[in-house]
């Protein structure tokens, strides 16, 4: 079996964030940014490593689209236990519609005859949902999102996935393969990389592809403006030392009857 | 030549057999939409068996629906959903099609949007008319920014975050169903059984005081201040964010949010929770809101009455002791 996982680097969320003052769109992290691999995608990693470790036939090639710097995560997927790492490389341009993404993966995808694909349920810092269900269509490939558990059957022909849903409900879903699954955290427990794997991953380079030499991809939409969202209550800020912002939080509970 | 007035589509949620509340937020912003396009609205709703919801969902906010009945359709189905709707789409043309920021919504409108070569867009929370178009605001960057987008294709496809449009006395002034019948069937995707895998703990929904530990903490053992701390106030519970049950610090019992429970107790205190929009689903109607994160900008903030920008593990031991001294004073 052939498994793809595709995985994003993704800013650290305690990135500071500046915006351009004419507030078009422009945006700048600035300082040394760390990066990490997004959160959901460690899942859909240790998801596919698994399925390695069950069918010993088994494949698995790690996906990203990012700048040089994004080749971080794939060192990390390999390090998991994932046979190789593709990485196409893209310009750090800001936003990029997860059409873009979609295409430029399904680009790469359709001459590799996956089995299966899975991707994070969502990406942490653009929470678009879009990119997995997208390259199904792409593909005409079957897709279930939101897994929280997955059996692929002993034949390799099709796969039972269980989707959460709201209010603690979970639906099952039977695919025929190939098929895109997005995954969804506490599928598992994603592993640490261990050192003979990520020693290996240091040697065997990645292979990389650039984004221009793959056919043009449009967006869908243009991001035309950011701005810090609005507040929806008050939101006192405290201020002084830590001492101070506990005796000042405390007087606001006792004004608020909420402590005796 | 005039115009053609946009077609705004509001694709309701059943379930069960009956229009789920999300279907009144998805109509209130089908409206706005149409209001600001000068257009018209027309609810879609499929199932089997969907006639008595078509009528009940015309009668409730007079609108025009059209129902599509589908015998394959008892279960949600995203094969069907996804081929139905295109099919529907290429012949009645709508310009913006709004569906529910759900599991279900997300699970089928991006392969829908790729199909009909539409934009996507995903958890709008605004809908405004600039510069001779339609821009629709979302979060973005892990909530930290308010982000407008621009759709670039003649059709768009988007999601309604939920709390953001109200359906309060909602009338579209039709109340037409017309109806079809499907005859798609299930091709390579098929729905199993629906399980009933979590409760919400009852302690949680009940408590008047919920302290909710997030990833911040960063190790299991400081949920223990945690503990201590919501044990200091009567009919008080311990909450936890996704990754926190995820790495089992606590049972899913105790998750809030999209996932978990929703809370609306009288304190909230948000302990290195970031506030991702599927966090704040579950505790944004609580009374008080108070949020501990070394973040200066965390989205939480913005939600929050009360903004602490502290190490909540340092933090947490000095809270307790004042509270023990600012007892009855
Ligand atoms: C379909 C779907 C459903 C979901 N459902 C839910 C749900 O029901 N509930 C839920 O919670 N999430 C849900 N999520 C996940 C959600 O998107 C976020 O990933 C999650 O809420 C983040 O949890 P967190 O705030 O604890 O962690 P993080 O986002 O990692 O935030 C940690 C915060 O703590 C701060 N911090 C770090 N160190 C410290 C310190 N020492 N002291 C104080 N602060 C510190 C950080 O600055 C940050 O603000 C769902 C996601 C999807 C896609
Ligand atoms: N630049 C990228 N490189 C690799 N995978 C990505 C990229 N962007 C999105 N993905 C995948 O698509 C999932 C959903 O992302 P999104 O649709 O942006 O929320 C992520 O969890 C990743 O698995």
């Amino acid at each position: 079996m052939k498994i793809l996982v595709c995985l994003k680097q993704v800013p650290d969320r305690e990135s500071l964030i500046e915006i351009d003052e004419n507030g078009r769109g422009g945006f700048r992290l600035p300082g040394q940014v760390r990066a990490w691999v997004n959160h959901f995608d460690e899942f859909a990693v240790e998801e596919a490593v698994r399925l390695k470790e069950k069918r010993p036939a088994t494949e698995v090639d790690a996906l990203t689209i990012g700048p040089e710097s994004a080749a971080a995560v794939l060192e990390r997927a390999v390090g998991m236990g994932a046979d190789r790492g593709v990485h196409i490389l893209a310009g750090d341009e800001g936003y990029r519609s997860p059409l873009v993404t979609a295409r430029w993966m399904a680009a790469y995808a359709v001459k590799q005859n996956y089995d299966l694909i899975l991707t994070g349920a969502m990406a942490e810092d653009d929470t678009q949902a879009q990119t997995g269900p997208m390259l199904a269509e792409l593909l005409d490939m079957s897709w279930a999102t939101f897994a929280v558990s997955l059996q692929v059957a002993l034949n390799g022909l099709t796969a039972t996935a269980l989707r959460e849903v709201e209010n603690g409900f979970q639906e099952e879903v039977f695919l025929s393969l190939p098929a895109v699954v997005t995954v969804q955290t506490g599928i598992n427990k994603p592993r640490y990389p261990s050192l003979s794997n990520i020693l290996r991953a240091r040697k065997e380079k990645p292979e990389t592809i650039r984004a221009e030499d793959l056919p043009l991809a449009e967006a869908g939409e243009e991001l035309v403006a950011v701005r810090r969202p609005g507040r929806t209550r008050a939101g006192i800020m405290l201020e002084g030392a830590s001492r101070d912002k506990a005796v000042r939080l405390v007087e606001i509970l006792k004004g608020k009857g909420l402590w005796p | 030549m005039e115009e053609k007035r946009p077609l705004v589509w509001a694709v309701a949620e059943l379930r069960g057999g009956d229009i789920a509340p999300v279907t009144g937020e998805i109509l209130a912003c089908a409206a706005e939409i149409s209001r600001l396009a000068g257009g018209t609205v027309r609810a879609v709703v499929l199932g089997r068996e969907v006639f008595p919801a078509a009528e009940a969902l015309a009668e409730q906010y007079s609108v025009d629906v059209t129902a599509v009945e589908n015998q394959y359709l008892a279960d949600y189905n995203g094969g069907l959903f996804k081929e139905i709707l295109a099919n529907l789409a290429e012949r009645s043309s709508p310009d913006i099609i709004c569906l529910g920021h759900t599991s279900r919504g997300l699970d089928f409108s991006p392969g829908l949007a790729v199909r009909l070569g539409a934009s996507c867009l995903t958890g709008v929370e605004k809908a405004a008319y600039q510069d001779g178009g339609l821009v629709f605001t979302r979060p973005w960057f892990h909530g930290k920014l308010a982000a407008d987008f621009r759709p670039l294709n003649h059709l768009t496809v988007l999601t309604v975050q939920s709390g953001c449009f109200k359906p309060d006395g909602l009338d579209l002034g039709g109340g037409r169903v017309e109806s079809e019948v499907s005859k798609v069937v299930p091709d390579r995707i098929r729905a199993g059984s629906v399980i009933k895998a979590r409760n919400s703990a009852s302690e949680l929904t009940r408590a008047e005081v919920v302290v909710a530990a997030g990833r911040g903490l960063g190790k299991k053992e400081n949920l223990a201040q945690v503990q201590r701390l919501a044990s200091m106030f009567p009919r008080s519970a311990v909450a936890g964010s996704r990754p926190v049950c995820d790495m089992g610090w606590l049972g899913y019992a105790s998750q809030v949010g999209q996932t978990g429970s929703t809370v609306a107790p009288r304190l909230y205190l948000a302990c290195g929770i970031s506030g991702a929009r599927q966090h704040t689903a579950g505790m944004q109607s609580a009374e008080f809101i108070v949020a501990v994160s070394t973040d200066p900008n965390a989205a939480i903030f913005n939600v929050a009455d009360v903004a602490v920008v502290e190490d909540v593990n340092s933090f947490l031991p000095v809270l307790m002791e004042e509270l023990e001294k600012g007892r009855g004073l």
